[in-house]
């Protein structure tokens, strides 16, 4: 004699246990029928019940009763409700796993909505400006665009030039050094908001070799420095400041009136 | 839930009457199982007229595995008087519970039961009726 162990509202359940296995459509009367399923005393209720539902079956019914049920089933089963199927469990965990999903989805897309190519060579070069003393610079003191003649004859640096835009700013110094990659840039820091500038080559197509373009000014920021950059003949020039985007608007906006 | 069929062709007319009725006052109810009830009312008024089954205590016996092959033996009249005989709130437990067409919740709804006291009607019912069966169709008998 098999017997299986149930708690007291499983015996309860497991006791009204419906005959055909289409009306088990609760969850706790499901888990409780298949506890009870491996024991003889369900098993010989289940025949039981089942017998004596066939027998009630074969009760004859008047035809002019019987004419009145069409259909199979004379109970409308009530829809499910939008309520109770959200709180089911399995519905409420696929309901969260599926938000969470949409909402790291929505945060990667709004990191990368304003990314450029370059725009990653860009957020190390600002970690640099942030870390970077005078000291390290060569002192030159001369307007930002004369730079452009020094880098091509010096390094032979071609289209290293600084934009109009920032052309006419004095300069207390600059360098040209290899970054992590080993691309050469060029790095001047100008008395006006103590600004620094960078110039280093446009991200490349892996397949023609050739630069990667785009238009106009984008911004990129990093750990409270904010850098505006534009591309030109294959070279990125930026301009970073420690602040925000509003800091170094005015100067970008001035060459479009 | 009566044990007579002219009784219950009553029932059921009547009760597709009130339903018409109903319907045609623009009355209809959102209960998927008000048929159903107002059936079981109409019921419990007719059976209170009439032959009243004894108040007495039913012996109980543990189900048989053979009491399938008993039932099988069962005349369908003999079966409905048994269960029409039963007290109610039992019967009306057996009823709907034997009828096939209702889970456990509908059923709570129906009899206005509690759980407990559906599992205990028709946990006693079976074991009633199957002494009833050992009685009538003994088990040598049945084989």
């Amino acid at each position: 004699m098999r017997i299986v162990r149930l708690s007291r509202r499983q015996r309860l359940l497991a006791s009204c246990a419906p005959i055909r296995e289409e009306l088990i459509n609760d969850r706790s009367m499901r888990a409780a029928v298949f506890c009870a399923r491996g024991s003889d005393e369900f098993a010989k209720q289940q025949s039981f019940d089942r017998a004596v539902a066939a027998l009630v079956q074969s009760v004859p019914i008047p035809p002019e009763i019987g004419e009145w049920f069409s259909s199979e089933s004379p109970i409308a089963r009530p829809r499910l409700r939008w309520k109770k199927t959200a709180q089911n469990p399995a519905v409420l965990a696929i309901g969260i796993a599926l938000a969470v999903i949409a909402g790291v989805f929505i945060l990667h897309l709004f990191e990368h909505l304003h990314d450029f190519s370059g725009s990653e060579t860009a957020q190390r070069l600002l970690t640099i400006a942030s870390s970077t003393r005078s000291v390290l610079l060569d002192p030159v003191r001369t307007d930002a665009g004369a730079l452009g003649d020094l880098f091509f004859m010096k390094h032979q640096l071609e289209h290293y030039d600084v934009p109009p835009e920032f052309a006419d700013f004095h300069t207390l110094g600059c360098r040209v050094f290899d970054d992590d990659e080993g691309h050469r840039v060029a790095q001047i820091w100008v008395i006006e908001k103590r600004m620094q500038f960078f110039l280093f080559p446009a991200e490349r197509n892996a397949k023609t070799g050739a630069a990667v373009e785009f238009s106009g000014w984008r911004y990129v920021e990093q750990e409270g420095w904010t850098g505006v950059v534009q591309e030109r003949n294959g070279v990125c020039f930026m301009a970073a400041l420690h602040g925000r985007e509003k800091d170094l608007a005015p100067y970008v906006s001035k060459t479009k009136e | 839930m009566l044990g007579d069929a002219r009784k219950a062709q009553e029932v059921f007319q009547a009760t597709l009457r009130e339903a018409t009725l109903r319907s045609a006052n623009g009355e209809t109810s959102s209960d998927p199982f008000w048929f159903f009830r107002d059936a079981r009312w109409r019921c419990l008024e007719a059976s209170e007229h009439g032959l009243q089954a004894e108040d007495v205590d039913l012996q109980k016996h543990d189900l048989s595995p053979s009491a399938p092959a008993q039932i099988e033996r069962l005349d369908v009249n003999q079966l409905a008087i048994w269960i029409s005989a039963a007290p109610e709130p039992q019967r009306t437990a057996l009823a709907f519970f034997y009828l096939d067409e209702f889970n456990h919740r509908e059923i709570l709804s129906l009899a206005e039961l509690r759980i407990g006291e559906l599992s205990r009607l028709l946990a006693d019912g079976r074991r009633q009726l199957q002494a009833w069966l050992d009685a009538t169709l003994p088990q040598k008998e049945a084989k």
